[in-house]
C-alpha cells in the first residue's frame, strides 16, 4: 500500500496548549493514515496523555488545528463532537469503568445508549468482546471485584464494543503480565490489519511499541518538552541520531535527559546556602 | 459569579435533556435510572425523615402547650402544629435530612466518577453525563422531596397527637378536627412549593459540586463539605424569601 493514496484520519497542525504560564504542548504536528498504528512515546509528564485528550476533544487547544476524518474538531460544537465520537473508541489508562455497573453492563453501555439494538444481540456482542480480551465469564462481577489489569482489558472491550474506526489507547499494557501484553498487542494488530481500524497508542513499553507500531512520534523532555523530537516508522526511530531518543528507547538512566531535574546544584539545595560564600561547615 | 453561571448552564442543560431532547429524536433520560434514584433519595430516607418529624412534632406540642397554658389556650396546640409543620418545619427539616443523606452522596459519587475519569469516559462514548447522571438525580429529587414532606407532615402530626392525647386532654377527634379547621389550602401550597424549590436547588447544587471536583480523593471530600454547607445556606435563605413572598401574596393573617 503506498503512503499517498491512504486516507488521512487524524491531522494535527501546530498544536499548542498552555496551562497558565506552562506550555505543555508546543507546536505538535503529525498525521495518521487509515490502518496505521501510531505510537506516542515520551517520558512521564511530557504531555502524552494531554495530547491524547486534545485529539479526543476532552480538552481544547490554546492554538493550532486538529482534523479527524477531515473535520476540524477544535472549533466543533459539543453536539457535532458527540456524533464524531461515535466513530471512536477510547481505552483509558485505568479502565475508567463505571463502578456502579457490572463488567457486562459496562461493555454493553455504548451499545445500549447509542444504538437501538435488541437486548439479545447486545448480550451476544458483550460475550464476544469479553472473549476477545480473555475475560469470558466475568460479566456479572463489579469492577471493584476484579484486578487492575482485568479492568484495563474490560476498558478495551468497551472501547471496541461499537467496532470503532479509530481506537485510542492510553498505556494499554502497563501493569499486565507478558502473556496478556502479547494478547493485547495481537488484538490491536488484528484490529488494524484485518478491519483497517486506525489506532493511536500511548505507551512506555518499548517491546510492545515496536511490535505493534507502524508509525511513531517521540515527545521530548527538559528544554524540548512539548515538542516532537523524532517522527517516523519504527526503523526511523531505532536509527534516530538523536541521543535523547536513543536514551529513551534503550532505557538508560543518564544521558541527554539528566537524572536530576533541578537546575541548581544538589549540595546547595540540600544545605540551603551558597558554598562560595565561605560558610564553614 | 462563575459558579452562578455554571448553575444556570447546568439548569438549562437539564431542562434540555428532560423536555426538548425527547422531541428532537435524541436519546432520553432513562426511566429506570430515575426510579433507581427515587428509591435511593426518597424511599430509603423514610425512616430518617419519620424520626426527625416525629421528634419535631413532639417537641413543638410540648413547648407550645407550655406557653399556651399560661393563657389557658392549650386547645390551640393543634393550630400551632399545623401551621408550623405545614409551612416551615416539615419542608426545612426534610430538606436537611435529604441534604445530609442524598445531597452529600450525590456530590461524593459524581466527584469520585470525575476523579477516576468515568465522566470523561462517558463523554468519549458519546453519552452525555448530564443526561445519563445528572438529570435522573435531579428529577428524582424534585419528585421525592415533596413526597417526603407530605409524609413528614403526617408523622409530625402523629407526634403532636401523642402529646395532645396523652398529656393535654385533647382527644383524637378534637385533635383532628382542630387540625383540619386551622389548616387552610394556602398552608399546604406554601409548604409544597418550598419542597419543590428545595428539591431542585439541593439536587442541582450537589450535582454541580460533584462535577466540579478537582484534585483526587481530597478534592472529593472538600467538594462534599462545601456542597452540604452551600445547600443548607441556600435552602435557609430561599426559605426566608419564599415565606416573604407568601406573606406579601396573602397579607397578614386575620
Amino acid at each position: 500500500m503506498s503512503e499517498n493514496n491512504r486516507e488521512t484520519v487524524i491531522e494535527v497542525r501546530d498544536l499548542v496548549r498552555k496551562f497558565g504560564s506552562r506550555t505543555v504542548l508546543n507546536g505538535i504536528s503529525f498525521t495518521v493514515e487509515r490502518g496505521d498504528t501510531m505510537i506516542i512515546m515520551g517520558g512521564s509528564g511530557c504531555g502524552k496523555s494531554t495530547l491524547l485528550r486534545h485529539i479526543i476533544g476532552s480538552l481544547r487547544p490554546t492554538s493550532g488545528s486538529i482534523k479527524i476524518f477531515g473535520e476540524e474538531t477544535t472549533t466543533m460544537s459539543e453536539e457535532q463532537m458527540e456524533k464524531l465520537r461515535l466513530r471512536f473508541g477510547m481505552n483509558f489508562q485505568f479502565g475508567a469503568l463505571l463502578q456502579s455497573l457490572t463488567v457486562g453492563e459496562n461493555v454493553a453501555l455504548p451499545l445500549i445508549e447509542n444504538s437501538k439494538v435488541d437486548p439479545a444481540i447486545v448480550d451476544l456482542v458483550v460475550k464476544m468482546k469479553l472473549e476477545l480480551v480473555g475475560l469470558t465469564g466475568f460479566e456479572n462481577l463489579k469492577p471493584a471485584e476484579i484486578s487492575g489489569g482485568m479492568r484495563k482489558r474490560v476498558g478495551l472491550a468497551r472501547a471496541v464494543a461499537l467496532d470503532p474506526e479509530l481506537l485510542f489507547s492510553d498505556e494499554p499494557t502497563s501493569g499486565l503480565d507478558p502473556i496478556m501484553t502479547a494478547v493485547i498487542d495481537q488484538l490491536t494488530m488484528d484490529l488494524t490489519q484485518k478491519l483497517h481500524m486506525t489506532a493511536v497508542v500511548v505507551t512506555h513499553d518499548m517491546a510492545s511499541a515496536f511490535r505493534i507500531g507502524t508509525k511513531m512520534i517521540v515527545l521530548g523532555a527538559g528544554k524540548r518538552a512539548g515538542t516532537i523530537i523524532a517522527h517516523g516508522t519504527p526503523d526511523d526511530i531505532k536509527n534516530s541520531p538523536d541521543p535523547e531518543v536513543q536514551q529513551f528507547i534503550r532505557g538508560e538512566p543518564d544521558g541527554p535527559v539528566p537524572l536530576k531535574l533541578a537546575p541548581e546544584d544538589y549540595i546547595d539545595r540540600l544545605l540551603g546556602h551558597d558554598r562560595d560564600k565561605g560558610v564553614s561547615y | 459569579m462563575v459558579a452562578l453561571r455554571q448553575f444556570l448552564t447546568l439548569n438549562a442543560q437539564i431542562l434540555y435533556w428532560t423536555f426538548v431532547a425527547p422531541f428532537a429524536g435524541k436519546p432520553t433520560v432513562r426511566i429506570d435510572a430515575i426510579f433507581q434514584q427515587m428509591v435511593r433519595i426518597g424511599v430509603q430516607a423514610v425512616p430518617m425523615a419519620a424520626l426527625t418529624s416525629l421528634s419535631i412534632g413532639l417537641t413543638l406540642a410540648m413547648q407550645g402547650s407550655h406557653e399556651l397554658a399560661r393563657m389557658g389556650a392549650t386547645s390551640y396546640v393543634p393550630d400551632l402544629l399545623s401551621i408550623t409543620l405545614l409551612r416551615e418545619l416539615a419542608p426545612l427539616l426534610t430538606g436537611v435530612v435529604v441534604i445530609g443523606r442524598s445531597g452529600s452522596a450525590i456530590t461524593a459519587e459524581l466527584g469520585t466518577m470525575k476523579v477516576s475519569e468515568e465522566i470523561e469516559a462517558l463523554e468519549v462514548m458519546s453519552i452525555n453525563p448530564i443526561r445519563f447522571l445528572v438529570a435522573p438525580r435531579v428529577i428524582a429529587m424534585i419528585i421525592m422531596l415533596p413526597c417526603l414532606v407530605v409524609f413528614s407532615n403526617y408523622i409530625g402530626f402523629v407526634g403532636g397527637w401523642l402529646i395532645c392525647n396523652f398529656a393535654l386532654d385533647i382527644n383524637t377527634t378534637a385533635y383532628i378536627m382542630r387540625l383540619v379547621e386551622s389548616a387552610d389550602m394556602m398552608d399546604l401550597i406554601s409548604g409544597m412549593t418550598k419542597s419543590f424549590v428545595f428539591g431542585w436547588l439541593i439536587s442541582v447544587i450537589s450535582c454541580q459540586s460533584g462535577l466540579g471536583v478537582t484534585g483526587g480523593a481530597e478534592g472529593v471530600g472538600r467538594s462534599t463539605t462545601k456542597s452540604v454547607v452551600l445547600c443548607i445556606l441556600v435552602m435557609l435563605v430561599v426559605n426566608a424569601i419564599l415565606t416573604g413572598m407568601f406573606f406579601i401574596i396573602e397579607g397578614p393573617k386575620g
